[in-house]
């Protein structure tokens, strides 16, 4: 049997702090900060690289690369959207936003990239009242 | 008179000859590439895995300044020269890289002359080739793919004066003659490469004058219009060399597969002259239902190449010493996983563009999880048949793992004999699901907001009176009824009467619904019996609905095509990642929880006892009425995997969803190195202990059964006397339930 697989770096500490007051309930997750491993951070700079130039085609395959290390890694489905939009299909964009706000639960920096990129998504499908909703959520500000 | 006839006779045979062989020579088919492999800093890819990888892709151990394609190994160290290559992205240029790797994972990689180097991207390996148009699939060699020992080596043995004749050879049939009367049998044949082709395309096996006739005739006319070069290489194409069940093996490409499970390029002179004995008389040399004949007739050839010179005396005695090297068949060849790919081409390209000469298409195979699933299957399969008393059949089954939050479909095995073209089960097998459908029963249950993980369902029988009239009274699989079990056990449990009066409480268009949205195509028949699986549904559509589920209610489109690039590397079109959502993501956490539990308290905790410790994964058992049909689909951090097993013609199996598809599964995730399932707590959903068997809330210090559940924030739970909100459990049992809690 092979030994556990490694890891992505993780996205908690490894141990927790010193326990909170004792409760019957397993404890709550502590904020965090969702980052991406070196190897999906050069294929994001690779794919922003190529989008720049206009080869969407290729950024788009960059990071489904990039998806494959870390598929439930937020910030990727943040990049991803992001991506969807230059392309001009914004309803892609909003449930890639969707579903980086879902992974992205505890960190509030990155949910709030995430419901940027949702706004957008929703303005660009003319919903703006949507919009304003996510821009009016406590994780915005 | 005569003369007018037979002049017509031999028009009318060039005319058949030069279409029919025209239009197999222009179908050139599409070249097949798996999914390249990252390599960066923790990819799970070992010393001795990267090596094999880079053998596959027909890297050679030596000095990487020697040039494009040589690597250099000192114990986890690589250095590699690695080749021009074409991906789906870009044309990458040859360069020079350094590798370390451990024995589990990649641990340093950066350029030869220093330069950080964050990811790199072996070269993708080419799986096959499809007609994309034409649906028939074959390893099909180009002129390029012939290996020059082959090329002189079946001339010298079957037709020595091939380059000069014209098709058909006096001088040999008179030799053949001569040898044959000397022998006083038959030990040579007459016959040119260019007949023996004539003869297996157009004609049948009757060994009459008339039909020497056509074929000599034919083989002048197929010389007169095309190239030894073109002749040769579809010889080398047709040529048949042996029988896989069903399936004829036609082609050195095929033959190698078949026989050695590598591609040809990479046969040695051994190899090769087995290959080429084999012409002679396929069933006769069978190499593994006769290896002492095969022995033989293939150290006669590699003798005959030695006399000729074609390889040196002491390699071809060297040769002749090596055993046959036959492996199982396996490996590259995936003829299942290329008939989803022909599918999805069917579904996405246009047939014009298609037929294309020189496509590549680039497909999200994983090699690796492919030879993974397809060893697992075999395996239990043949254990399972063993100790079942059916004696004049064999299990059938079927494993499809796809990587659930892009929808990549990475490895399809469609039955027990993976070399066999014939009924893919994988997509075709349409099976009543059994117990797979409850966590859509469940799912719809959670999303009405009424149940928790905890609401306690009552486990006790119920009759229905049918539409038709007819009385329905289903069972549990124990014939045994549990009275009031939390909904979180009765799902692990797989509880039928439990879920029926759930199911009933929920309303059944409501469960239909979410089948529907998770992915199921058509509407079923709102029947009671819907919720115990009597929907009938292929390995591929469970695949569909469940991805949804190892996804956080997100369903990513199924591919198995990432892109097709034509002659010049430019795409015509290529497939991205496409995500719809289907489910909340706060239910789908609240379900996902449950289905950890199936795998550790429940019907498929047989999982853990396999999977590396500590790793977490979720799924369902499915077991069809009188266990006709085993399933089980499950999930872990990177991979989504459905197994079914049965028997083709539907009869009883005798096995559980546990007892038959679950090892397969769990032997299958264990060799994939896949990462736990982790989900991502939504924001108004905690984790909480309660009892397993009551449901009542607890800890894991005042009740032994206590399992994490996932409720809605502030949900009130009724609490186990004396385990209620006091503090209680000492700092260490805290601590090392946050650690489980992180591990989970």
């Amino acid at each position: 049997m092979p030994p556990a697989p490694p890891q992505p770096p993780p996205l908690q500490p490894a141990l927790p702090p010193a326990p909170a007051p004792l409760a019957p309930r397993p404890p709550e997750p502590p904020p965090r900060e969702i980052r991406l491993s070196p190897a999906t951070r050069s294929l994001v700079t690779q794919a922003q690289t190529q989008a720049a130039h206009g080869d969407l085609p290729a950024a788009s395959s960059t990071l489904d690369r990039a998806l494959r290390i870390e598929p439930n890694n937020s910030l990727l489905w943040i990049e991803l959207g992001r991506l969807r939009l230059a392309e001009s299909d914004a309803h892609q964009a909003e449930v890639c936003a969707d579903k980086a706000l879902a992974l992205s639960s505890g960190d509030h920096g990155t949910q709030r990239q995430a419901g940027r990129l949702l706004a957008d998504a929703l303005r660009a499908q003319g919903r703006n009242q949507e919009a304003r909703e996510v821009e009016s959520q406590p994780f915005m500000h | 008179m005569i003369a007018v006839i037979a002049a017509g006779w031999v028009v009318h045979l060039d005319r058949v000859v030069t279409r029919e062989f025209r239009g197999r020579l222009w179908s050139v088919p599409a070249r097949v590439y798996a999914e390249p492999i990252d390599l960066y800093v923790g990819a799970p890819v070992g010393a001795e895995d990267l090596e094999e990888e880079l053998r596959r892709l027909h890297y050679r151990s030596g000095d990487p300044a020697a040039g494009p394609g040589h690597y250099r190994r000192h114990g986890g160290s690589f250095d590699l020269h690695a080749r021009r290559v074409r991906f789906v992205d870009e044309l990458r240029e040859p360069e020079l890289v350094s590798i370390r790797a451990g024995s589990d994972s990649i641990t340093d990689l950066k350029y030869a002359d220093g330069r950080e180097l964050p990811v790199f991207r072996l070269d993708p390996l080419l799986v096959g080739s499809v007609f994309p148009v034409h649906g028939e699939d074959r390893i099909v060699l180009a002129p390029a793919d012939v290996p020059p020992l082959l090329r002189s080596a079946i001339k010298w043995v079957e037709d020595r004066r091939f380059d000069e004749h014209h098709g058909v050879d006096p001088l040999g049939i008179l030799r053949a003659l001569w040898a044959n009367l000397r022998a006083g049998h038959v030990v040579q044949g007459g016959s040119t490469l260019t007949q023996q082709l004539v003869k297996n395309y157009f004609l049948s096996d009757e060994q009459t004058m008339g039909r020497k006739a056509t074929e000599a005739v034919m083989a002048l006319r197929l010389e007169a219009h095309f190239s030894k070069e073109d002749i040769l290489v579809a010889y080398l194409n047709e040529v048949y060399l042996g029988q896989d069940g069903a399936r004829a093996v036609h082609g050195f490409g095929l033959g190698s597969e078949f026989y050695f499970a590598k591609p040809l390029a990479e046969l040695d002179a051994a190899e090769l002259a087995l290959l080429i004995g084999l012409v002679k008389g396929p069933s006769y040399y069978d190499p593994r239902k006769h290896p002492d004949r095969a022995r033989a007739r293939r150290n006669v050839v590699l003798q005959e190449l030695a006399d000729a010179r074609l390889i040196d005396a002491a390699a071809a005695k060297r040769a002749a010493a090596q055993p046959l090297g036959l492996k199982p068949p396996g490996g590259s060849y995936v003829p299942a996983y290329l008939d989803l790919v022909r599918r999805h081409l069917k579904r996405d390209y246009a047939e014009a563009d298609l037929a294309a000469a020189g496509l590549a298409v680039y497909t999200t195979l994983d090699p690796r999880a492919q030879a993974a699933a397809e060893r697992s299957l075999a395996r239990h399969l043949i254990r399972l048949d063993a100790a079942s008393r059916v004696r004049d059949a064999h299990l059938e089954g079927a494993v499809i793992v796809a990587e659930p939050n892009s929808g990549d479909v990475v490895a399809v095995v469609g039955g027990r004999e993976v070399g066999a073209d014939g009924f893919n089960r994988a997509l075709d097998a349409r099976r009543p699901i059994g117990s797979l459908v409850k966590p859509a029963v469940y799912l719809a249950a959670l999303e009405t907001g009424r149940y928790n993980a905890a609401t306690m369902l009552l486990d006790a029988p119920i009759e229905l009176k049918l539409g038709d009239g007819s009385t329905w009274a289903p069972q549990n699989y124990t014939h045994e009824t549990y009275g009031q079990v939390p909904m979180a056990r009765a799902l692990a449990e797989s509880m039928n009467l439990a879920t029926v009066r759930l199911g009933l409480d929920v309303g059944l268009p409501r469960i239909a619904d979410t089948l529907q949205r998770l992915g199921l195509e058509k509407r079923p028949i709102l029947n009671p019996s819907l919720l115990l699986g009597t929907v009938e549904m292929t390995p591929l559509e469970v695949v569909d609905v469940y991805t949804s589920l190892a996804n956080g209610g997100f369903q990513a489109r199924l591919r198995a095509v990432r892109a097709v690039l034509d002659e010049h590397g430019q795409p015509l079109k290529s497939f991205k990642v496409q995500v719809e959502s289907a489910a909340p993501p706060a239910a789908v956490y609240q379900l996902d929880r449950m289905l950890i539990l199936v795998t550790t308290r429940g019907t498929g905790r047989g999982a853990s006892l396999r999977l590396p410790a500590g790793m977490t994964v979720a799924g369902k058992t499915g077991t069809s009425s009188d266990t006709r049909d085993s399933w089980f689909a499950g999930f872990t951090g990177s991979y989504l995997a459905v197994v079914w097993v049965g028997y083709d013609d539907n009869r009883v199996t005798g096995l559980t969803g546990a007892a038959g598809a679950l090892p397969i599964w769990t032997d299958t995730i264990a060799s994939l190195k896949s990462a736990s399932f982790q989900p991502v707590a939504p924001e108004l959903i905690e984790d909480r202990w309660i009892g397993f068997a009551d449901g009542l809330e607890t800890t894991p210090a005042c009740s032994a059964d206590a399992v994490v559940v996932a409720v809605p924030k502030g949900t009130v739970l009724p609490a186990k006397p004396g385990c209620g909100p006091s503090p209680t459990g000492s700092l260490g049992d805290k601590i090392e339930s946050w650690v489980k809690k992180i591990i989970h």
